[in-house]
Formats: structure tokens, C-alpha cells, sequence
């Protein structure tokens, strides 16, 4: 019965089958190939010299600051980008709109002209730069200036996912909780928070996978300086400038393999958590 | 039935329009203002001959970069960037000009030529007078990555060459110099931003149209000027990418940019924009007399490109080294 009714899919958009051809054959062509000419390559390069240019101080070093810094942007684009998104879902305040509509900019911005932006606030003679520094805290060229470069790239994608599902929440279900005993912490605990889990899960994965590729915006305000604060897309550029394609491909892929494992992660924790609370 | 409507029209759209007067300039970052005016001198003198108004462009980016871009297919006729190395690497891939380019042109195919000098801050403050001071304890200096910037491999042969010449452990200086820079920008340009506009840093080594750019751009009394007393001779070098021409007529006009680089009128511009040039018979004699007397090694006194950039920049040199073997 089940599967039957997978088979016969009625959709009120005609032509099922020519649009997702069209689709496949658009996911081949955008994704999959240039993905398959990276790893096409690497394999050409060979397993042993992609380790080879993988296995060196100055790369993991900037492997480790780029996944990490990323990791921790994300984290904090979860928890303020969820607070942020229930804010806008539920409070009404004057200029509520404009604040709304200002969350997608850093999607719209080139790269760029946001890290133009942020060095010249964050520097040490920019505005909220000089306040730093006077307490001796640099932002600007050290690995603070990185990560929250990383967190205004990636802020739009937790709250532009949570928003949606905090929208459908009703505050009947809030008043049941209270009605039913639970106090204000133990119905976020065990009513809201499971309910926002997965939309916000999916959020932090892309805020992740954003702020892991992300150059332009990290290049102005991050000082480069190899070890410390150079992140693993510059280092990929630097292989281009010496005409090297295989090493910058073997970087490329190093990216990609972690990435991929740290998606998987996240996804599995997704299905993980989806089971243990029931479909929302 | 639509894909294939969307392709055709996509490829209309994409593909570059036919016109038999063009012609595309691929030149490095600090060259902006330059070509902006030549182009337009260039154009006038073009239509003073007799022919029509031809359509020049010119793209600008890091040298390395650029080069690529030319090698991956982009269809420059004319290419003028920040070393030789890079127009070698477009003959060696692409087949598209002889290797022999550099010998075309007078001077090297290096119309105008430039030099490393320190921008500091308003009376220099830390008193930063040659390369022995950069090594000093406390004092900042600003310069791109020459992994990544053509204008910052000349800084790091400059000061490489100043310590042979000084009885300093070369890679022991250069190692000492480079632990003093806070921030590696990409590119010439970002480097002269983060110095000026940022407030980073003691001293810039910059290119010197670059220092003279940034004090008349940025105001003559926050920078001065530290000629060091002994340099490098940088040569930008420009060549024609004979692959890359459609016809005849391209290639006259093509010819006939480059020359008009050589004339007085060309290197009168290039003086004008704080290049230093061969022939002075036409310039402003104001900006002739701007450029101090120094020192200049060249890079074949230092080896030649062929041998200095593998052992410096590549995977692995002396550079590399600087970073991660200590």
C-alpha cells in the first residue's frame, strides 16, 4: 500500500518527469562536474602527493583555524540567530521591518565589501576598533577579526531556517506546558527547543559550510600571516599564484573530505534527534 | 525543446562581440591610473593617424592572477604585467607568444621601470632611514605576501639584496623582516590600504609610484617618503599575445599600443604617474627630477627569474622556509 502510493504521486504541477530531469541534469552540470573535475585532479595527482601537500605544518595549521573558527561562528550564529529569529517572530517592536529585512543583507553584499566594512570598523583606528584596543583587545588581523567575519556571513542562514518553524509554533502549545504545571524553563527545555532542533540543526550546518569556503570577506580583516592567521582558501590562492593546480586541487579536496565528514555528522545528529522527539 | 532554446540564447549572450578595433589590456593592480590615461592619449593619437576610434580595455588585478586568467583562455591582446615571470608562463602554456617575448621590445619590453622605497608616517617618527632598521625591535612593517603579489616579490629581493650587500645573513634578514609584518595583504594594493587607511604599521615597502600615489592621494602631511640606499630595479614588462590576435588590423593597432608606450608622449604619461621611464624628452621636468639617485641591483645581477623564483617563492623555498622552519 505504502509503496504503492510512492509510485502513483499526484502533484497538482504537471510534467513531474520533464522537471525533474531538467533539475538532475542542472544539479550535474552546477555541482556534480565541477566537484568530479576536483576530485578527477586530485586522482591524477595521485593519493600519495595529495597527502603529501596536505601533510604539511603550515596546511593543517590553516585547516584547523578555518574548521575551527567556522565551527565556532556557527555555534554562535545558532544560539543568537535562533534568539534573533524568535524575536522577530514574536515581538512587535518599532523598526521591526527594517531589522527583518537588514538580516538578508549579508547574503546580498559581496564578500568583499563586507570585509572592507569590517576591517575599517574593527582596526585599530576604525570606530569600535579603537574602543578595543584601548582595553588592549585587537580584533582587527587576529583570529577575532576571522570569526566574526564568519559570523556575519553566516547569520542569515539560522535565522532565515528557524524563522519559518518558530512561525508555526502556536502559543496555545506554551499555555498547555504552563497549564499543565511546567515552568517557563522546562517548557523551552522540552517543548520549544525540540520542536526548533532540526530547522536550527540544518541553519548551523549551512552558517558551517558557508563561513568553511568563505575568502573574500575574511581576506581583509584576517592579516594572513602563515601559522597564525592565514585560513586554508588563501593558501589554496597562494598554490594558484604559483601555477601549482594540483596542490591547490589537493588542498581543495583535504577541504572537501572534511567537510563532507562534518555535514554527515551533523545530518546523522539531525536523524538522531528527529527519532528520539518524533516528527514536528 | 527549452533547454536547448536557453543554451542558444545563453551562448549569444556570452559570446564577445566581434569588433575588428578592439583590444584588451591585461595589466596588474598599481598600473590603474596610468593606463586610464594612456588608453586615452593612445586613442587620440590612434585617430590622429587616420583611423577609427578603437575600443580599449583594460583589466587590472594581482599579477599572478591575471596571468592565469590570460593562460585559462582569456583573449588578451596585449598583456603589461608586474614581472616577466608571469608573460614566461603565458609563452611556456600557452604557445601563444614566443619565449623570446622579452627581447621584442626595447629595455627588456619594460617601457618604464620602478623601484622599492619605504612610505613612513608624517617626520618617521621611529627613524627608519634603510633596510638595516626594519629588523629593529618594536617596529612594524607592512608589505603583501609575495606568494601572492608580483610588487612584494620585489620588496623581498630588495631587502634579500640589501643584506648580500651589507654582510648580513640574507635569509637570517629577510626572516628577521618578515617577523615584524602584522598583516600579509594579497596584493600591492591592499597592503598601501592597510598602511595608510588602517593606521598599521611603522612602514610600508611599496613600489614607488605606489608611495607617491598614496602621499597625493592621502595627504602629503600624514606620509614622507624613505628612499633606502640601495634598491631593486623593478621592470614591469609588457608584451604582445600574438595567439590572441584576430587579423591585421589587430595586430597594427595592437603593435602601435606598445610602441606608443616608447614615445615621448607615452613615457611622459609614465613619469606623470611616478614610473620611472627612459626618455624624459617630452615630460613635465617636475616629475623627471621627483626620483632620487640610488643604488639599483637588477634582477639579473641576483640570478635572473629563472632560478630566483623556485628557490624563493616556490613550494617549499627559502620563503616558505622563513615561516614554518623555525
Amino acid at each position: 500500500m505504502a509503496s504503492r502510493a510512492h509510485l502513483v504521486q499526484r502533484t497538482a504541477i504537471p510534467g513531474l518527469g520533464l522537471s525533474a530531469g531538467i533539475t538532475l541534469f542542472m544539479l550535474l552540470l552546477v555541482v556534480i562536474l565541477p566537484i568530479g573535475a576536483l576530485l578527477a585532479k586530485g586522482a591524477s595527482f595521485g593519493a600519495a602527493n595529495v597527502w603529501e601537500v596536505v601533510n604539511r605544518p603550515r596546511v593543517w595549521a590553516a585547516l584547523w583555524l578555518s574548521f575551527r573558527l567556522s565551527f565556532l561562528a556557527a555555534a554562535f550564529n545558532l544560539v543568537f540567530g535562533v534568539i534573533l529569529a524568535w524575536v522577530l517572530v514574536r515581538y512587535r517592536f518599532p523598526g521591526k521591518r527594517i531589522i527583518d529585512a537588514a538580516v538578508d543583507l549579508p547574503f546580498a553584499l559581496p564578500t568583499a565589501v563586507a570585509g572592507i566594512a569590517l576591517t575599517a570598523l574593527y582596526a585599530p583606528n576604525g570606530m569600535l576598533g579603537s574602543l578595543t584596543n584601548q582595553i588592549g583587545w585587537q580584533i582587527a588581523y587576529t583570529q577575532w577579526g576571522i570569526w566574526l567575519a564568519l559570523v556575519f556571513v553566516g547569520l542569515p542562514f539560522v535565522t532565515r531556517t528557524v524563522q519559518p518553524v518558530i512561525e508555526e509554533i502556536e502559543t496555545e502549545v506554551e499555555e498547555a506546558s504552563a497549564t499543565l504545571g511546567a515552568g517557563r524553563l522546562h517548557t523551552i527545555r522540552h517543548v520549544i527547543l525540540p520542536m526548533l532542533m532540526p530547522a536550527a540543526l540544518t541553519g548551523f550546518a549551512l552558517s558551517l559550510a558557508r563561513a568553511v569556503g568563505e575568502y573574500g570577506s575574511v581576506i581583509f580583516i584576517a592579516g594572513n600571516i602563515p601559522l597564525r592567521t592565514e585560513i586554508a582558501p588563501l593558501l589554496i590562492v597562494i598554490q594558484l599564484e604559483e601555477y601549482n593546480y594540483d596542490a591547490a586541487a589537493a588542498i581543495g579536496i583535504a577541504m572537501l573530505v572534511i567537510s563532507f565528514a562534518m555535514l554527515l555528522a551533523i545530518n546523522l545528529i539531525q536523524i538522531w534527534s528527529r527519532r528520539r522527539i518524533g516528527h514536528v | 525543446m527549452m533547454i536547448l532554446r536557453t543554451t542558444a540564447l545563453a551562448l549569444i549572450l556570452l559570446a564577445p562581440a566581434a569588433h575588428a578595433e578592439s583590444l584588451l589590456n591585461v595589466s596588474y593592480d598599481p598600473t590603474r591610473e596610468l593606463y586610464r590615461e594612456f588608453n586615452e592619449a593612445f586613442a587620440a593619437h590612434w585617430q590622429a593617424q587616420g583611423n577609427p576610434a578603437p575600443q580599449i580595455e583594460t583589466s587590472h588585478g594581482g599579477s599572478g592572477a591575471q596571468a592565469r586568467s590570460v593562460i585559462d583562455g582569456l583573449n588578451a591582446q596585449v598583456v603589461t604585467l608586474a614581472l616577466a615571470g608571469d608573460i614566461d608562463r603565458i609563452a611556456q602554456d600557452t604557445g601563444k607568444l614566443p619565449e623570446d617575448w622579452q627581447t621584442r621590445l626595447p629595455h627588456n619590453s619594460s617601457p618604464y621601470t620602478s623601484t622599492i622605497v619605504f612610505l613612513v608616517r608624517d617626520g618617521n617618527p621611529k627613524g627608519i632611514a634603510d633596510w638595516g632598521d626594519l629588523t629593529a625591535d618594536g617596529v612594524e612593517v607592512i608589505t603583501p605576501n609575495p606568494k601572492t603579489s608580483g610588487g612584494a616579490r620585489w620588496n623581498y629581493l630588495a631587502a634579500w639584496a640589501w643584506a648580500e650587500m651589507n654582510g648580513r645573513d640574507p635569509q637570517d634578514f629577510v626572516g628577521q623582516l618578515f617577523a615584524n609584518v602584522p598583516v600579509l595583504d594579497t596584493g600591492a594594493r591592499g597592503s598601501t590600504t592597510t598602511f595608510a587607511q588602517r593606521g598599521i604599521g611603522d612602514v610600508l615597502l611599496a613600489w614607488e609610484n605606489e608611495a607617491y600615489l598614496a602621499l597625493e592621494e592621502l595627504g602629503e602631511d600624514s606620509f614622507d617618503i624613505v628612499v633606502p640606499s640601495l634598491s631593486i630595479l623593478a621592470e614591469p614588462p609588457v608584451a604582445l599575445v600574438d595567439g590572441n590576435l584576430a587579423n591585421d588590423e589587430q595586430r597594427a593597432l595592437a603593435e602601435a599600443y606598445l610602441d606608443y608606450l616608447y614615445t615621448p608622449e607615452g613615457q611622459a604619461l609614465a613619469f606623470k604617474h611616478f614610473y620611472r621611464a627612459w626618455d624624459d624628452s617630452a615630460a613635465d621636468p617636475e616629475d623627471v627630477a621627483r626620483f632620487p639617485e640610488l643604488e639599483l641591483v637588477t634582477i639579473d645581477d641576483l640570478g635572473g627569474w629563472a632560478t630566483l623564483q623556485p628557490e624563493h617563492f616556490g613550494d617549499g623555498g627559502i620563503f616558505d622556509q622563513i615561516y614554518t622552519v623555525r
